[in-house]
């Protein structure tokens, strides 16, 4: 393959696109297991794995906010938050969830389907293009800060009420008033 | 900044520049977010009693001076209407903009007078859980019932919600197109799942309704991911340029544009994306189901219009042909499974999706046209839907809202006057004359005639015939069978849930027998900014 | 490098998680597979973007990711919700409507 990976990768040439594989079949091997396995506390795991993996891809694609982002937020929280909601719903360890078997075919349709669709455009878009590295596009924190604060200020903004809403409504379906002001009247 | 070799060391102490954003021109939207942290503010501080009373207030308030903004905003646009775009091309303050949003807002309006209502319920309390928390029919909940609690965090999530709606159809890039998206779901999967009646069917429609939305929105997503990639930008403009002349790589904007198209239609639930819905409608607490049907469909057709008519006008010959498709298959079958329900609210559900189709066809035109007699006809809908909500949580027995059909039997003969209401909406509904139903289907279907869908005019008129067979039939069940004796009553309500349905009689009466001054408004308004 | 490879990775991956939320039935599952999804699609942003010059595939990714979290927090406290009210996080056992 005809390689232009300049000084901003963090591997070789050749590194890098080993990298990418090794870690790629990770991601994917993974990401079937999160699927296919029976335990859920196991796909919770997996998870983790994919997630991780794809934070070493966003590395790969000199995107480093992003990786660190991802860490942090996926793996981080959200990987959490879905072991406590596995805790919480108590979902039994070790128990082997069938599938379900009706769905089963249709899915497999589905999803054939779908990849050789998404598969056959990029295959048709993307036969010629090759990733030439500029200085530009690295995704240091402090140029993703800047066009962050610049450009897209107002969906930022927006996200705050996103996450005060999600707050507000996560805390209406949980929290139960405490039995000392049951006397009190609204 | 002077030399480029020092750029990036220049870059660790230049300050940032502060971006430009007309803070009026997005005071409706500013508004509303201000309302709904007030009311965050107002669980937080204010004691108990209070809060009921302060929550109705600065909802009211808020979205009557938010419409105020919305009409200073239209009288301050140029002689030619065209719009402008502002916060660093995230948002549109154009006609279709303004005027979905006034829709939006009067939705608003008149929906919180529903969610406000608290006569109805013979112990006391409005259509929510007295205690969300409390598990259904535990002793916690009972206790929760008979103190008379209630949760009045749904005025701040359904102002939340409305911010999401304000900002969707305005969006002009699709990044804000999907954070609205989120902001408008989000708290709707919670107030989904709040009703104080059926509690665990209201919960299973939030889980699905919840599921299937995030489901969905991935594929939005995908879609994004896909037009980005192919254009170099999420602005609606920048893929309209690109798309307008490119051959190659085609590929990828047909299946971006599929993907994209894929989550809205799931958001106005058109058929084969509408399975969600009459769960949805059934499972919600009624005054919430009818600002979902209501206003989630405004919002979101206002947006599918403009990633249609800015982003992707040059493959209109690509997206036609299928968006025909699934506005005949949305009307068909919409129309055809509500002669099987037995149920007002899944009836009612079904009829939207039909309705979806309906305005499908005003939004396939791809003309001026198309899009004032979408808008005018999606104003027609909202009110006569959220108006016929509101007569659902009139009609109750001892178990709450008495929503099986043959409850509803010779209603006429015990309250004339709601089932004579009722009736008018199904009219209207129906598309009969001299209602405003009438006025919104002539006017999307000319436009679609002219814009060369005749196939899906005929398709459409038929099916307007279907679905009044089964409008007229609930009408005949009203009026002309014989009350059961055991049968619902008819619960007086308080003012607000009155006006909110005699708003709702009035914009139906108003656009049926004077549309003009209202589809001249539209039409004024129908130039989206580029 | 051929930056299709990446957007291979993403298109199978995403399918992959389109597919579990098809054909599992436990709700947080399911979930975990959306969250599959929305990985997907930041994937392909973020190698858009590099394929583009620009940061803005970057930003995107970033935003979808706070997205996802709010999607969590609402998600999980429905499925806990109605965990207590049945408990089971199981979508076939939603027996009071069709799925």
């Amino acid at each position: 393959m005809n390689l232009a990976v300049a000084e901003h990768g963090f591997l070789s040439p050749t590194g890098a696109e080993i990298a990418f594989v090794l870690i790629g079949l990770v991601v994917l091997g993974s990401a079937l297991l999160v699927v296919t396995t029976r335990q859920v506390v196991h796909a919770a795991l997996w998870l983790v794995v994919t997630l991780g993996g794809l934070a070493a891809e966003y590395l790969l694609l000199t995107a480093e906010f992003i990786a660190w982002v991802q860490v942090l937020i996926y793996v981080g929280a959200v990987v959490v938050l879905l072991l406590f909601g596995l805790m919480l719903t108590k979902a039994p360890i070790g128990y082997s969830e069938p599938p379900d078997s009706a769905a089963r075919i249709p899915a497999a349709v589905v999803a054939l389907g779908a990849t050789a669709t998404l598969l056959t455009v990029i295959v048709d878009a993307f036969r010629t293009a090759y990733l030439h590295l500029g200085d530009d596009t690295v995704g240091s924190t402090e140029v993703t800060g800047q066009s962050l604060f610049k450009v897209w200020v107002l969906p930022f903004e927006v996200l705050s009420v996103l996450l005060l809403a999600a707050l507000i409504g996560a805390i209406v379906l949980s929290r139960s008033r405490s039995r000392a002001h049951s006397g009190r009247k609204d | 900044m002077s030399m480029s070799t020092a750029a990036t060391a220049t870059l660790a102490v230049t300050k940032v520049d502060a971006p430009t954003i007309e803070y009026g021109k997005l005071s409706p939207i500013l508004i509303i977010a201000g309302v709904a942290v007030v009311g965050v503010l107002i669980e937080a501080f204010l004691p108990r009693p209070a809060r009921y009373r302060a929550q109705l207030t600065v909802a009211l308030v808020g979205m009557i001076a938010a419409f105020g903004a919305v009409v200073w905003l239209a009288r301050d646009l140029p002689d030619d209407h065209r719009g402008s775009v502002t916060a660093m091309g995230a948002v549109a303050v154009d006609g279709p903009s303004l005027f979905l949003q006034g829709t939006l807002l009067l939705i608003g309006i008149a929906s919180v007078l529903l969610i406000g209502e608290r006569r109805l319920e013979p112990a006391g309390g409005d259509a929510f859980a007295p205690q969300a928390a409390a598990a259904p029919g535990s002793q916690q909940e009972k206790d929760a019932a008979a103190a008379g609690w209630t949760q009045t965090e749904v005025y701040p999530l359904t102002m939340f919600s409305l911010v999401g709606m304000l900002l969707f159809p305005a969006a002009n890039d699709l990044l804000m197109m999907f954070v609205a998206l989120e902001i408008l779901s989000l708290p709707l999967y919670l107030l989904c799942g709040l009703a104080r009646r059926h509690r665990l069917l209201s919960q299973e429609a939030a889980l699905k309704y919840f599921l299937l939305g995030a489901f969905s929105s991935a594929f939005f997503l995908f879609g994004v991911a896909m037009l980005y990639g192919y254009s170099g930008s999420v602005s609606l403009d920048k893929i309209g340029v690109a798309s307008a002349g490119a051959m190659d790589n085609d590929a990828l904007l047909l299946i971006g544009l599929a993907m994209v198209a894929v989550g809205l239609l799931f958001k106005v639930g058109a058929v084969p994306f509408h399975s969600w819905t009459p769960d949805v409608y059934q499972g919600a607490p009624t005054p919430i189901t009818g600002f979902m049907a209501a206003a989630t469909k405004v919002a979101a057709f206002g947006a599918m219009m403009r990633f249609f008519y800015v982003a992707l006008p040059g493959m209109r010959w690509d997206w036609r042909p299928v968006m025909i498709g699934v506005a005949i298959v949305t009307m068909v079958a919409g129309a055809i499974i509500a002669i099987t329900q037995t149920d007002v609210k899944r009836l009612l559900a079904y009829s939207s999706i039909a309705h979806a189709g309906f305005i499908l066809t005003g939004m396939i035109a791809m003309s001026d046209a198309g899009v004032s007699s979408t808008m005018f006809y999606l104003v027609a809908y909202g009110f006569v839907t959220l108006g016929a909500f509101a007569v659902v949580t009139l009609v109750r027995d001892a178990r709450g809202e008495a929503t099986h059909l043959s409850h509803w039997a010779g209603l006429g003969r015990r309250s004339p006057l709601v089932a004579g209401v009722f009736a008018l909406f199904l009219l209207a509904f129906a598309g009969i004359p001299l209602t405003s139903g009438f006025s919104g289907k002539f006017a999307v279907f000319q436009a679609a005639a002219r814009g060369g869908a005749g196939s899906l005019v005929v398709v459409g008129v038929l099916c307007s015939a279907v679905a009044a067979f089964f409008y007229v039939r609930v009408i005949v069940l009203m009026f002309f069978s014989e009350p059961k004796v055991d049968g619902p009553t008819v619960v007086v309500p308080s003012v607000m849930t009155t006006a909110a349905i005699a708003l709702g009689v009035a914009v139906t009466v108003v656009l049926g027998i004077l549309p003009q001054p209202v589809l001249d408004l539209a039409d004024k308004a129908a130039l989206f900014v580029h | 490098m051929n930056p299709v490879n990446y957007l291979y990775l993403s298109a199978l991956l995403f399918t992959i998680g389109a597919a579990g939320v098809l054909l599992r039935r436990n709700a947080i599952v399911v979930f975990m597979c959306v969250e599959l999804m929305l990985n997907a699609c930041n994937l392909a942003f973020v190698t858009f973007g590099r394929m583009h010059d620009n940061l803005d595939g970057q930003i995107i990714a970033f935003f979808t990711m706070v997205v996802a979290a709010c999607e969590v927090v609402v998600g999980l406290s429905i499925i806990i919700a109605i965990f207590r009210s049945r408990r089971s996080a199981s979508v076939d056992d939603a027996s009071l409507m069709k799925w």
